[in-house]
């Protein structure tokens, strides 16, 4: 794979809007009047030249989001709304005209899936007036998003990357195990049928650092299999643990840096402690943190020693490999049991929301597996967009799933390359993948309203995923 | 009777989970042979003609007074050995007979590191004639015990008063290492690039719990670290070597004194060593690039997460503090042989008892298989029904110390964690040794992952042969134990 001189451009913006908004990713409808910590999208563009020539390039784009989903005004069913990466195909028409010689298909939006960022899809939450509406607010996310895109491709200049692995304790799995086989998602563990966390974590921190060419830190991606779901008033827009750890990188590189949040695989991870948690609040007193502030502590730790050790490889000559593709997925069918038990759910909902109850959300929730059973009829299959990328000796691969940590881990065991970045909640709308022990146990994450694709189709994942990649190192 | 029985017990739980004056003594014992000896942890056995790294033995004495009276003790040992072996604790504490005035030789237990690389502490873990020129088996015990009851002596008779402090951190240093395959079945330490790879069996517990112990001048005097891992980074090969406790005491000691005495302890980790399982390649780049090898690595990232819990927990170190030390012998339902199992271990000793050739790693898989067929004998005779083992559980402050001899599966040691009342709990494995020997103590998950079969190394750690105590011996465990703790935190149980 030949190596090219590596360019690079950066930006960043805030994408917090300064009116009312509800926030995405709670079962009732929070509207957020204040900022507790900004979100903000990032933008990181990379080509490669030989000479005149250029040789590849993409443009990644980071968003303090819930998910990369947005409003689809024609869109016959409320599971099609879930269904189509609206919100990315948008953005890319949008930004078009604005990018000149780049193919629009190797620019992706991920999301770090805070659970205090603004609402992108309509009708999932009863929104009052006065308060900014999803319409209104992709409008305002893809003026600011464009503006950073553009910056970044416009302002790629020469320069170097390199990349490490370190570690940081910052998820646990968050799927307890019963006696009875059971498992619940946030599950009491002081229970004595409490028999364990259902699976494996992942504490890898991989880092990839983009120098100018003073070698001086422009940019960081930092890719963590945690999603940012720590903070959670519901009453304020917050960025979630990405602030504090942009905050404290910035501090300490210049507050030019930008940094680029990827949740990595893991749908049944997540920050909240699920045990020792006497332990873990005493010491987070004693060291005079908040939750947010220790949890970036523990990243940027981790960030600042591993771009200590690896800058003396900094490298400016590296290939560059991008490869997007449509795959399938065979989606997770839905049995005549599961309706019939949905069915009965939704009628219990509709029951409590003419009583004035905020239920919309999980009657949709039950409502879209309803619409499954006859859809599934003629869609057996998913369709995503898979982005693959070579970048020296890293691969960078995306799904837009909460992805089961063990498919993560199955995708970098399995990788040829030297390092894998995978990134979750990238280029599209997924729901939770979850595994085969997961299925087995149930609750929230694993049942079939929580995903459209099941193992079967996680597995198919993993293949794709690992064809493409180890076909970028022959 | 029972009202006021229970009446008597509670209020000299309430009177010794009073606070009192702590008192602290510690020494170190240096337990390596300056001669060749064989070594322990590999299916042959490997005589080690020089030394990586050396071994210890680290002793905390601990006792707590009320007015100039002892209200309760313990004295702890941590060895750089791989297993407590059957008989070993027992015979070091008869060696310590008269030797420790007013202490109650119950309250004293051993403690293993789990390094692969210490020497072989029974004279039939393997045939004797593989043992060559290097020091006995049974030259090394008597010696050991004269090393560590030295130091044990001098813990003891210098115990001073003292504060303590303890905390909570963090450090990737043990994985889990049964790998699983879509045909169901698991392998420890088993290829993750292989297209049947589906995940890795379990959990993993990074935390790493520290106590600190200081002089009367709040100089830090003893710290234990408790980690859920085994010592099994890189190793010695054919020397000897005490794996990363050797380079986290080094740093340490750089940091904190040179006098520190540093317990290492394992945390229940019978399915977690320091061994990556996935990214491999990219951890390979990062230790050269840091000019490391894994022990060092390893060691970097313990002392990285004592340096700080030190500092943090600097701000709460308390002098008066609740101790209770309580010593139980408790029974747990043994696993039982199947018939299938028993067939299979019967031929794999019929094998080798028939074959006039001799095999390096006989000695070793005869005991293996033996066990599994001594144990279907008794049980047919109704005799292999219940392990016994001895459990110590501790309050100090608000922390509870509680162990067992296993290679204890790590959710079991997150199921005490989580019920436990504690604000710390600090679990210690491969602790004490009774008249059988400990093994693992597999998950159901794990048992699962494959029967029995000729290959030890099938679904090894989880199979008949390879654990004593199986799931329901072990929330046997969980529960006395949790039971245990709560007592001294006078919370009822359910």
């Amino acid at each position: 794979m030949p190596a090219s001189e590596l360019w690079i451009g950066s930006a960043s913006t805030s994408i917090t809007p300064d009116r009312p908004v509800a926030l995405a990713g709670q079962m009732s409808t929070h509207i957020a009047k204040k900022v507790e910590s900004p979100c903000t999208a990032t933008a990181v563009a990379l080509e490669t030249r030989q000479g005149n020539k250029s040789v590849d390039h993409v443009i990644f784009v980071a968003c303090d989001l819930a998910v990369i989903r947005g409003e689809l005004e024609d869109s016959p069913t409320e599971l099609a709304k879930f269904l189509e990466a609206k919100m990315q195909n948008e953005f890319r028409q949008r930004v078009k005209p604005r990018l000149k010689g780049f193919d629009l298909n190797k620019l992706f939006l991920t999301a770090t899936h805070t659970h205090s960022g603004p609402v992108t899809m309509d009708g999932v939450y009863v929104i009052p007036p006065g308060v900014m509406q999803p319409k209104e607010y992709l409008e305002f996310l893809y003026e600011r998003l464009g503006e950073i895109v553009v910056k970044a491709w416009e302002t790629r200049r020469p320069g170097g990357v390199s990349w490490g692995l370190g570690h940081a304790v910052v998820a646990q799995n968050r799927r307890a195990v019963y006696a009875d086989g059971s498992a619940q998602m946030y599950g009491k563990t002081d229970r004595p049928d409490f028999r364990g966390l259902e699976g494996y974590e992942d504490h890898g921190v991989e880092t990839l650092f983009f120098w100018d060419a003073d070698k001086k830190l422009i940019a960081t991606a930092i890719n963590v299999a945690c999603p940012a779901q720590e903070a959670g008033t519901g009453r304020g827009v917050n960025a979630d643990f990405w602030h504090e750890v942009r905050v404290a990188l910035r501090r300490q590189h210049g507050d030019g840096l930008d940094v680029l949040g990827w949740i990595g695989a893991s749908g049944d991870q997540s920050p909240r402690l699920m045990y020792r948690k006497a332990a873990e609040e005493r010491m987070r007193k004693l060291r005079g943190l908040t939750r947010l502030e220790e949890i970036a502590w523990r990243i940027v730790q981790t960030v600042n020693d591993v771009c200590e050790v690896t800058k003396k490889e900094i490298q400016t000559d590296v290939p560059l490999v991008h490869k997007v593709r449509t795959i399938e997925l065979p989606i997770r069918k839905v049995t005549e049991e599961e309706v019939a038990k949905a069915k009965a759910e939704c009628a219990a909902l509709l029951e409590q929301e003419k009583k004035g109850k905020d239920t919309l959300a999980r009657r949709l929730w039950h409502e879209k597996l309803i619409q499954r059973h006859e859809w599934q009829q003629s869609n057996p299959v998913y369709r995503m967009e898979l982005h693959v990328i070579r970048l020296g000796d890293v691969a960078i691969a995306t799904n837009p799933f909460e992805l089961f940590t063990d498919y993560g881990v199955q995708i970098k065991a399995r990788s040829k390359a030297l390092q894998t970045f995978v990134i979750q909640l990238a280029a599209g709308p997924g729901t939770y993948l979850p595994t085969e022990r997961a299925v087995r146990g149930a609750g929230y994450s694993a049942v079939a309203q929580s995903n459209l694709v099941g193992p079967e189709g996680g597995q198919v994942l993993v293949e794709r995923t690992i064809e493409a990649i180890n076909e970028l190192w022959p | 009777m029972k009202t006021i029985l229970a009446l008597i017990i509670a209020v000299l739980t309430l009177s010794s989970t009073q606070a009192a004056e702590l008192w602290v003594g510690s020494a170190t014992a240096d337990i390596t042979p300056d001669r060749p000896v064989p070594l322990t942890g590999n299916t042959t056995v490997r005589v080690a003609r020089e030394i990586h790294s050396r071994l210890f033995a680290s002793v905390l004495a601990l006792e707590s007074r009320d007015g100039g009276r002892a209200t309760d003790h313990a004295i702890l040992v941590s060895c750089d050995l791989c297993v407590i072996r059957p008989g070993i604790q027992e015979g070091f504490r008869k060696h310590l007979a008269g030797k420790l005035p007013g202490f109650d030789l119950n309250k004293l237990f051993l403690a293993a590191t789990h390094t692969h690389a210490a020497p072989v502490l029974l004279q039939e873990r393997y045939d004797e004639k593989d043992y060559g020129d290097g020091m006995q088996p049974k030259e090394y015990v008597p010696w050991l015990y004269e090393r560590m009851a030295d130091a044990v002596v001098k813990a003891w008779e210098n115990r001073a008063k003292g504060a303590v402090a303890w905390g909570l951190g963090h450090a990737v240093a043990g994985h889990n290492r049964r790998v699983v395959y879509s045909d169901g079945k698991a392998k420890m330490h088993g290829n993750t690039n292989d297209p049947m790879f589906r995940g890795v069996e379990g959990y993993e517990n990074h935390g790493v719990h520290v106590l600190c112990f200081y002089d009367s001048q709040k100089r830090l005097q003893a710290a234990a670290i408790a980690m859920s891992t085994t010592a099994q980074a890189a190793g010695g090969g054919n020397k000897v070597s005490a794996n990363f406790w050797h380079d986290a005491r080094r740093l340490i000691r750089e940091r904190h004194g040179a006098d520190v005495c540093v317990l290492g302890f394992c945390a229940p980790a019978g399915d977690q060593t320091p061994r990556a399982q996935v990214n491999k390649k990219a951890e390979e780049r990062m230790l050269k690039l840091r000019g490391l090898n894994y022990d060092q690595e390893i060691g970097r990232r313990v002392a990285a997460a004592f340096d700080d819990i030190a500092g943090v927990i600097a701000k709460d170190i308390r002098t008066d503090v609740p101790f209770v030390h309580r010593v139980r012998q408790i029974e747990l339902p043994a696993r039982i042989i199947t018939e299938a199992e028993y067939a299979v271990a019967r031929k794999v000793c019929e094998e080798i008892d028939t074959r006039t050739t001799r095999a390096k790693n006989d000695a070793w898989r005869r005991h293996f298989f033996g066990l599994v067929v001594e144990r279907y004998l008794a049980q047919q005779k109704g005799g292999w029904k219940m392990y016994p083992m001895e459990l110590h559980v501790m309050r100090l402050g608000d922390v509870a110390i509680a162990t067992n001899p296993f290679e204890l599966f790590v959710d079991y040691g997150v199921q005490i964690e989580a019920r436990s009342p504690a604000v710390q709990t600090f679990q210690i494995q491969l602790a004490t040794s009774g008249p059988k020997p400990a093994y693992y103590v597999p998950t159901p998950r794990a048992v699962a992952g494959g029967s029995l079969t000729e290959n030890a190394f099938d679904n090894y750690s989880a199979t008949a042969a390879s654990s004593l105590v199986g799931p329901e011996g072990a929330q046997t465990l969980v529960n006395q134990t949790v039971e245990t703790i709560k007592e001294l935190w006078r919370v009822p149980t359910k």
